[in-house]
């Protein structure tokens, strides 16, 4: 009984260390999961303003209202232009499923022609509105398709963060790799860098505002720098609500045309 | 001294836009448009045939479940003036399974591009052939529009009273199109449907938005937009048809169809048909005594959108088939025409160069429509295009003379 005792208490140390070292050391893959899943609430809904900026200071801005929600296996996102003139009230609609291979769906109302299209999907690495932001940026990148490595542990704005480089699988990525800080208490990334094909640095995401809303975690203001072509978008939240109790019957073609 | 009028006439409508912007913000009402001069000429002689100053005003307000909408638009042409036009001014009540549209409106139905199939409502300006936007081709129509929606179906109900009818080429318009007559014949005036409650026409459109396709089910009882031509009389001479008096008429007509689209992997397809019901369609003169045939007709359309290396294309065929055809009739028994359209932006977006065409592949012809458009700024849109009619007969090749470009500018606001 005493020898057995006293095993016990050596496997519960050593069960302890490899907890602690767990905790202290959790493995890039570990923390990028921890990124996928933290909550995010059921629905969204806010103003998106997006200020472009090109090497010489020349700003443009979008302003466009935006809505999303997750319905079982399927995630619904709204987007109705406010601004500038010229595109005021197209929208853009968009559903991407969870099951793997399957496309998104996506439609576009024009108000000048007056019709709700389907249109192809565009590209993950296609830019989403001309500004410096991919689909694939803008999206939820599911884990699973980089080698994840924890790096090291670095601060960002005051907050202790994870270092983490993730390189693509696919070789045909436009990036070769990336280096993301994940804020520990947050379990999300404040920092991103993004590297080319062939290596060199392309473009610096900074997270320079943050906000609990309803108990999540929301990214309310961000630049994204193209550090090649100097070439900046800032995007700003406002308005932000979550889990307001979007229904899915918002995500229709009268929606878009009102 | 046109020149001169043309920059006069541009900057008037800017400082009106300016004037107007302006009082909107005061006042508080939602008003935005766009001010655009345009500029365009004949390549076959460098002809000016456009010269036009647009001012497009959109004004809405809403209140709770209720909205108004008007859509005023002022047209300076050649120097001249015009009326201003009420493109669209109408009251929408909403709720939460409703809308309710009574006014003046376009109703825009189908999934093809530049193709009219079970788009039967709202008629068209063709006094320019298809050289204007799409836009700018609808007309509105006047009437009550009922959507009901559950899910991701919905019902849409439009009565019209009021008959709108196609604007078609003045016989001395370089848009004036081949006559289906032997020889030229003397019109008398038609005969244009009243306003009364029986005779209005009547539209019924289901719809559902799903994950795998859209699809729409159309019908209508209403009355044929253009005309068709009626023979009053006719005199004989030694060398056959001596003279000719028709007129034109407005007819009854109803028609059935379906629009679907769908996503399989990278490619959005789409299809497209309506059957329309006794249709008219011209004759020989000699052989028939109205001039005409009523026939039954079918349409339809397939085609497919899809992006390659940040290219968007789009191509359609269309098949259109006259049921029980006769050999008298000016059209042939099937008519094949395609269309395709190149799209791709530049320069994060703000230079976008396209190509649109019709092609017909019964006489054969076509009409190849590039443009360029850049946008300077968000509110300073500077664009120019070309429109090139291939062949020398058929809906296109008859405007083979009349290839031309244009350049202009928008100012958003």
């Amino acid at each position: 009984m005493k020898n057995l005792s006293k095993g016990a208490i050596i496997l519960a140390t050593l069960a302890l260390f490899a907890a602690a070292s767990a905790v202290a050391e959790p493995t890039g893959a570990e923390i990028m999961l921890a990124v996928y899943v933290r909550p995010q609430g059921n629905d969204m809904s806010g103003v998106l303003t997006m200020t472009l900026v090109d090497a010489r200071g020349k700003e443009r801005v979008r302003s466009l209202k935006q809505i999303s929600g997750s319905y079982g296996s399927v995630d619904k996102k709204l987007m109705t232009f406010q601004s500038p003139a010229d595109v005021r009230g197209t929208s853009f609609m968009n559903w991407s499923y969870a099951e793997t291979g399957k496309g998104d769906d996506q439609w576009i109302y024009l108000p000048a022609l007056k019709r709700v299209k389907r249109i192809s999907s565009e590209g993950r690495s296609d830019y989403f509105m001309g500004s410096d932001f991919t689909y694939d940026d803008l999206g939820d990148r599911q884990p699973s398709e980089d080698i994840h490595k924890l790096t090291g542990s670095e601060t960002v704005d005051g907050e202790a963060c994870w270092v983490v480089e993730s390189v693509p699988k696919d070789p045909k990525d436009i990036y070769s790799r990336t280096v993301t800080w994940v804020s520990k208490a947050k379990n999300l990334g404040l920092k991103r860098e993004y590297f080319d094909r062939r290596g060199a640095l392309l473009k610096t995401l900074r997270i320079s505002s943050s906000e609990s809303v309803a108990g999540v975690w929301v990214i309310m203001k961000a630049e994204m720098h193209d550090v090649q072509k100097d070439h900046r978008t800032r995007m700003e939240f406002s308005d932000v609500r979550i889990n307001a109790g979007i229904a899915e019957g918002e995500f229709s073609e009268r929606a878009m045309t009102r | 001294m046109q020149k001169t009028r043309l920059v006069a006439a541009s900057v008037a409508f800017a400082l009106a836009t300016a004037g107007i912007f302006s009082l909107a913000a005061e006042d508080g009402v939602l008003l935005h448009g766009y001010g655009r001069s345009k500029v365009g000429a004949l390549l076959e002689d460098g002809s000016w045939f456009i010269s036009e100053n647009t001012l497009d005003l959109r004004l809405s307000c809403e209140t709770g479940d209720a909205a108004f909408y008007a859509n005023p638009v002022l047209y300076e042409r050649a120097g001249e003036v015009q009326l201003p036009e009420l493109r669209e001014a109408y009251i929408e009540l909403g709720g939460d399974a409703f809308d309710l549209r009574v006014g003046k409106q376009q109703i825009i139905w189908g999934k093809g591009d530049g193709v009219f199939i079970t788009d039967i409502v709202s008629p068209k300006d063709l006094s320019q052939f298809l050289i204007p936007d799409f836009e700018e081709l609808r007309l509105a129509v006047t009437g009550a529009r009922l959507d009901l929606y559950a899910g991701a179906h919905g019902l849409e109900l439009v009565w019209l009273p009021w008959f709108t009818k196609t604007i078609t080429p003045g016989a001395t318009s370089l848009w004036a199109p081949a006559m289906p007559f032997p020889i030229t014949p003397t019109f008398v005036n038609a005969d244009i449907p009243e306003f009364a409650l029986a005779s209005g026409e009547y539209f019924a459109k289901y719809a559902f938005m799903g994950k795998a396709f859209d699809l729409s089910l159309t019908g209508g009882w209403f009355w044929n937009d253009t005309p068709s031509y009626a023979v009053l009389a006719k005199t004989l001479g030694a060398g056959g048809l001596a003279s000719l008096t028709v007129e034109p008429e407005y007819y009854r007509t109803v028609s059935a169809g379906y629009a679907l689209s769908g996503s399989v992997g990278p490619f959005v397809l789409r299809s497209e048909g309506a059957w329309y019901g006794d249709r008219r369609f011209q004759g020989n003169p000699m052989v028939y005594a109205d001039g005409y045939a009523e026939k039954n007709a079918i349409q339809y359309l397939v085609g497919t959108d899809f992006s390659v290396a940040g290219i968007n294309f789009g191509m359609q065929f269309i098949q259109d088939f006259i049921l029980d055809h006769e050999e008298d009739l000016v059209e042939d028994r099937i008519q094949n025409t395609a269309t395709f359209v190149v799209v791709k932006t530049f320069l994060r977006e703000t230079l976008t160069v396209e190509l649109f065409s019709y092609v017909g592949f019964d006489a054969p012809d076509a009409l190849i429509k590039p443009k360029l458009t850049w946008d300077v700024s968000d509110a300073l849109e500077i664009f120019a295009g070309a429109y090139i009619f291939l062949g020398d007969s058929g809906d296109f090749g008859q405007y083979d003379g009349n290839d031309g470009g244009y350049i202009g500018a928008k100012m958003s606001f």
